[in-house]
């Protein structure tokens, strides 16, 4: 909204047999945008601000309706924002939204017309006028043209535009983003392919449970049951159980463990001592349980590279 | 492992199946999306290449749009008009604009060669039709300069006058024919 034009101040109007209007009707500004340089099909907005006596309110249904005020000017909006009663006055903002369809040859003064509302406090009812205002309306073509057959070109047709897919093939990719992360971590946690090998490391596992079982003070059973551990990580990687005399085909097959040979073949002679031979204490000195944590945590990092 | 690590486990599984069910139906309802449209699209590209493809009528506005323009181009206005009616009471402010702009441009381009041809008695509901068009247009979209240039000329072929509103929408003749004298002029640069 531009500069203030108050065009009316205490526009009031009293009905016959009423008292002093002046009293009920404090103030009704009009504030208007620029007044010069409108078009046909031009919208502009006028807004009022009315000011009334406290009980008296504004008739609703002495409210213009949105329509076609004439041949050329339309009423396209209105609306009316009540602030409230406030130090006994009641205030309104009612704002006209017009239309101009006009085509003048020249420009032109054209008039908005006054709107008369009414306002009543419940027995008695006064007029609310509000002011009417005018504006120049400007032509958009020349009158006469120089070069011939211009007068009558139209502006071109709107061109139909395909559908914009962009946003569509975009939704589409996050989907599939989305799907294939959370299919990713179900793979992880489920060991599936790629990830089957995280399952497969019967070193790392056997390792983790040693670590716990061969804490100081270590007794024998927790000894035996490591150098189980060990054995059965040794049986999962190899396929089939394994024994001492297998150990040549294990490392043909499996190469990446040739780096622990030596300390291998240690640990399949402490076991068949412990398991077979029955001197338990003898075998913890040949394989302090130190040691033999050290070993399984070499063969879950030979396992590991390998992997 | 523990009871705590195996509920972790669990967890993880059933959260990412759940992302995994959400991607999937994403994924399905877009790429049935991009499809439609991608199908819209080759129908759209055939209308502007000039062939007559049939178009259901609760197609997408766009298509119908583009069928519409296939008919206004073609100056086949009856074939037109449904389509106008649909799409200037749908939701798709900018599509019922144009549909309108481009209705109110054939009649108008018809007018003017009627005009051409000293036809006058067409003419004038053409032009009527058409600045009530563009009319319609505007109320939708006030910024539209196109269509304001357009009612310019449509308003000085046949210009309005308060009498007319007065009597409504019968013109009678003898208003017809002082509407005409206001006519500034028949087309210049055509046949």
């Amino acid at each position: 909204m531009a500069r203030r034009l108050r065009l009316a101040f205490l526009a009031l109007l009293a009905i016959a047999g009423a008292t002093p209007a002046a009293a009920q009707v404090r103030a009704v500004d009009l504030y208007a945008p620029r007044a010069f340089g409108y078009v046909i099909g031009d919208a502009l907005t006028l807004t009022a601000d009315i000011t009334l006596d406290a009980p008296f309110t504004l008739d609703p249904a002495a409210l213009p309706t949105p329509r076609a005020l004439n041949y050329w000017l339309d009423l396209r909006e209105v609306r009316l924002d009540d602030h409230g009663v406030e130090g006994g006055q009641h205030r309104y903002t009612l704002g006209l939204t017009y239309q101009t369809f006009y085509a003048p040859l020249e420009p032109r003064r054209l008039d908005i017309p006054a709107i008369a509302l009414s306002a009543t406090d419940g027995a008695r009812r006064v007029a609310v006028n509000v002011p009417g205002w005018s504006f120049l309306s400007s032509p958009l073509r020349e009158v006469m043209t120089s070069t011939p057959g211009q007068a009558m070109t139209l502006r071109p047709d709107t061109a139909p535009r395909m559908i914009p897919t962009a946003g569509t093939r975009h939704a589409l990719l996050a989907s599939l983003v989305i799907a294939l992360g959370a299919l990713a971590v179900l793979a992880w946690q489920m060991g599936w392919w790629p990830f089957h090998r995280r399952r497969a490391r019967p070193f790392a596992m056997a390792a983790r449970a040693m670590a716990g079982a061969l804490g100081s003070p270590s007794s024998e059973s927790a000894y035996r049951g490591s150098l189980m551990a060990l054995h059965r990580a040794f049986d999962t990687t190899a396929g089939h159980g394994l024994f001492a005399e297998d150990l040549p085909g294990f490392f043909a097959a499996h190469p990446a463990f040739r780096a622990v040979e030596g300390e291998v073949r240690r640990l399949f002679a402490v076991s068949r001592d412990v398991f077979f031979g029955g001197d338990a204490p003898g075998a913890q000195r040949a394989l302090p349980p130190g040691e033999l944590l050290a070993l399984a945590r070499r063969l879950r990092a030979v396992e590991r590279e390998a992997s | 492992m523990s009871i705590e690590r195996r509920r972790t486990g669990r967890l993880v599984i059933l959260s990412s199946v759940a992302v995994l069910v959400i991607g999937l139906a994403g994924a399905l309802w877009f790429g049935a999306r991009l499809h439609a449209e991608r199908a819209d699209n080759a129908t759209i590209a055939a209308l502007a290449a000039g062939q007559e493809v049939a178009v259901s009528p609760d197609a997408a506005p766009e298509v119908l749009f583009a069928r519409l323009h296939f008919f206004t181009y073609r100056d086949r206005l009856d074939e037109a008009q449904p389509l106008l009616n649909r799409l200037a009471v749908d939701g798709n402010r900018p599509l019922a604009v144009a549909s309108l702009y481009d209705m109110a441009n054939a009649r108008l381009r018809l007018a003017i060669d009627h005009l051409g041809t000293n036809d006058i008695d067409p003419a004038i509901p053409l032009v009527r039709l058409a600045k009530d068009g563009y009319r319609r247009a505007l109320t939708l979209d006030p910024g539209f300069w196109d269509a304001k240039y357009n009612l310019d000329i449509a308003m000085r072929l046949v210009r309005d006058f308060p009498q007319i509103d007065v009597d409504g929408e019968e013109i009678p003749p003898e208003a017809a024919k002082r509407l005409w004298t206001d006519l500034p002029g028949l087309p210049q640069g055509l046949p």
